[in-house]
């Protein structure tokens, strides 16, 4: 028989973690075990309300849960926001292509993100530290509007104790609980962070801040086809049928989310 | 090629009802229409003339559709018979080609289209006449079918000629051999008179309108991004989606989940890429917010993306956009402009 694509996995929500006064974590247990890959993202489904795209923040080795962080934005991330431990959600995926990690070995990685952009970050953070061994220079890099909106502050603060990563913060606004420098993301991304001969760049967040960053990275040297950046477009069904999320000649859902700045910087409107 | 009296032609309907849903035209000129054997007798059933108003599309891939029931792993609910539809037009079959490409993947194919595929028949048949707005042939294409049906008919003095497609045809026209007899030279010279005098016509059509030709579309699209005739065109845009609902080719929907008597249900409904909302991301950004974007989102995805993707222009040259565009958008002045730089 025809598998159903449109059909969603019965899934416990087991923890709501409130990150940020519109952030939420939800911890879900899929009744069927689902494997991702950083930069995939999934559906998720609150029973009678709707779905909307989302990629996992949790790390990708543990099959039996997962964390999806949210942004209060909408019909259905407002129904998210109001799931208590014990809910029922679906969840579908994992759909599309996420960072090609093995291109990674031997390579050095800028990783920078902004805002709810961190949340994917998190995930491939996770997988590039459990492969460590294996990358050259690892440098983080992320940024937000103020320090009250500074998604996992906590647990990247303690990042910044690891001997094996360069990393770097910033807000657009500081206050007093705020000891890291202040202004844009880009203002951060020095020059001497990674080798751009042997680099890959990586960037997830907000349009405009994809846009400077994907600039600085191509002043400091680092070349299109070894920039990688997470799209955001509509996404409904997630596996090109639906049509929404066309960029250019690809389908965001199946072609992407993930692609390199060299595959889409021809098409028009990439960054509106 | 057999002939088959349209007398013989009525019994062969008769005896495809019983196992199928089965669908045919009825009424002329461009008011055609498909019905059902349930609401009309298939003595009424017009094959020839033009397309119908109505895409085929609307048969296999419904406007609305429920795709999945809770949680539940199988496909939901609805019965699905077979369906045999009987006069189809060559630019209908064509427009199966742009849905297959789409809905039949392996991986995430769809399973009510796919399952609606496999188990149909389509009986298509020649035009017997063109609709001002019809452009197939400026597109590569032709007024009768040459491929991607069971049987093909072409109206002839007395009945058809029938001629099989596939393996499902060649099958179907085994088991009513009966029904089948040898045609005449006669008979097929009125076939070649009739696909002939078409195609005159249709030529008489696009000399009319100036419609670009297929070799000449090619990367229209693409060097024009910029060109003011967008927003000019869409300025009699009133945003209906009627030219998306209509079109044998769009197939473009939006995931509804509704809550039913303790269980949730999922379907699937057309959307349409002309309304402001179907590019907006959770966030609230648009990226086509101007409705000229819209207008341009629409040419581009059948005359830039598909030909990409898929080898060939996903627009059939049926016309149907034209006829029902309350803004008199007419797809062909659009494309004539596209490439006289208009
Ligand atoms: S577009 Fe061509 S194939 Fe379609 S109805 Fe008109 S003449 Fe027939
Ligand atoms: S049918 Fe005409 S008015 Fe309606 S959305 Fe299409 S182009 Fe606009
Ligand atoms: S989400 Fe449906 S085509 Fe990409």
């Amino acid at each position: 028989m025809d598998k159903n694509p449109y059909r969603s996995v019965k899934t416990e929500v087991l923890e709501v973690i409130t990150e940020t006064p519109s952030i939420t974590t939800i911890r879900l247990r899929p009744s069927e075990p689902l494997s991702f890959s950083p930069g995939q993202f999934m559906e998720v489904s609150v029973p009678g309300v709707g779905e909307a795209p989302f990629t996992p923040s949790s790390f990708c080795g543990d099959h039996e849960k997962m964390d999806i962080t949210i942004v209060k934005v909408g019909k259905v991330t407002e129904a998210i926001h109001e799931l208590k431990a014990g809910d029922i959600v679906g969840l579908r995926g994992p759909y599309g292509h996420g960072y090609p990690l093995d291109e990674f070995r031997g390579k050095e990685v800028l990783v920078v993100g902004g805002g709810v952009g961190l949340a994917p970050l998190r995930t491939l953070m996770y997988s590039l530290f459990d492969m460590r061994g294996d990358l050259g220079k690892l440098a983080y890099r992320a940024g937000c509007r103020q320090p009250c909106e500074f998604l996992y502050r906590e647990e990247i603060m303690g990042w910044l104790d690891r001997p094996d990563l360069d990393i770097r913060l910033t807000t657009d606004q500081c206050d007093e609980t705020w000891s890291c420098a202040t202004g844009l993301v880009t203002s951060i991304m020095d020059s001497s962070c990674v080798n751009p001969a042997n680099a890959v760049g990586i960037s997830c967040g907000p349009p405009v801040m994809m846009k400077f960053v994907t600039f600085r990275m191509l002043e400091m040297g680092i070349p299109p086809e070894r920039i990688y950046l997470s799209m955001e477009k509509n996404m409904s069904c997630g596996f090109g049928k639906c049509g929404h999320c066309r960029l250019g000649t690809f389908y965001c859902c199946k072609d992407g989310p993930v692609f390199t700045y060299a595959q889409i910087k021809d098409i028009p409107g990439i960054w509106d | 090629m057999t002939f088959l009296s349209r007398v013989h032609f009525e019994s062969l309907l008769k005896a495809l009802g019983g196992t199928h849903k089965l669908l045919f035209p009825v009424g002329s000129g461009s008011k055609s229409h498909f019905t059902s054997i349930d609401r009309s007798d298939p003595g009424s059933a017009f094959i020839g003339g033009v397309r119908s108003v109505e895409p085929l599309k609307a048969f296999f891939f419904s406007g609305r559709e429920r795709v999945a029931s809770g949680f539940e792993p199988g496909l939901p609910g609805r019965e699905l018979q077979p369906l045999c539809v009987v006069g189809a037009k060559a630019c209908d079959l064509k427009g199966f080609r742009i849905l297959d490409h789409v809905f039949l993947d392996h991986e995430f194919g769809d399973p009510t289209y796919k399952r609606l595929r496999r188990e149909s028949l389509v009986i298509s048949s020649d035009c017997t006449d063109a609709l001002e707005t019809c452009f197939c042939t400026s597109l590569d294409g032709l007024p009768y079918p040459e491929d991607g049906f069971d049987i093909n008919l072409s109206p002839v003095s007395g009945g058809f000629l029938a001629e099989a497609g596939s393996e499902k045809g060649r099958a179907l026209m085994a088991a009513h051999s009966s029904l089948f007899t040898d045609p005449s030279p006669k008979q097929q010279q009125e076939r070649r008179e009739n696909r002939e005098a078409v195609l005159e016509k249709l030529r008489t059509i696009a000399e009319a309108g100036g419609t670009p030709g297929a070799e000449s579309l090619k990367g229209a699209v693409a060097r024009r991004y910029d060109a003011p005739l967008w927003a000019e065109e869409a300025a009699t845009c009133v945003e209906c989606g009627a030219c998306n609902t209509i079109c044998p080719t769009c197939h473009c929907f939006y995931l509804y989940d509704q809550m039913a008597q303790g269980t949730t249900g999922r379907f699937r409904m057309w959307d349409s890429c002309l309304i402001n909302d179907f590019a907006r991301v959770a966030g609230g950004e648009n990226p086509r917010s101007r409705l000229w974007m819209r207008l341009r989102n629409r040419f581009e995805k059948k005359f830039d993306f598909f030909p990409k993707v898929a080898g060939e222009f996903a627009c059939t040259g049926c016309g149907r956009c034209s006829a029902a565009c309350p803004g008199r958008i007419d797809i062909r002045r659009v494309l004539r402009r596209l490439v006289e730089n208009g």
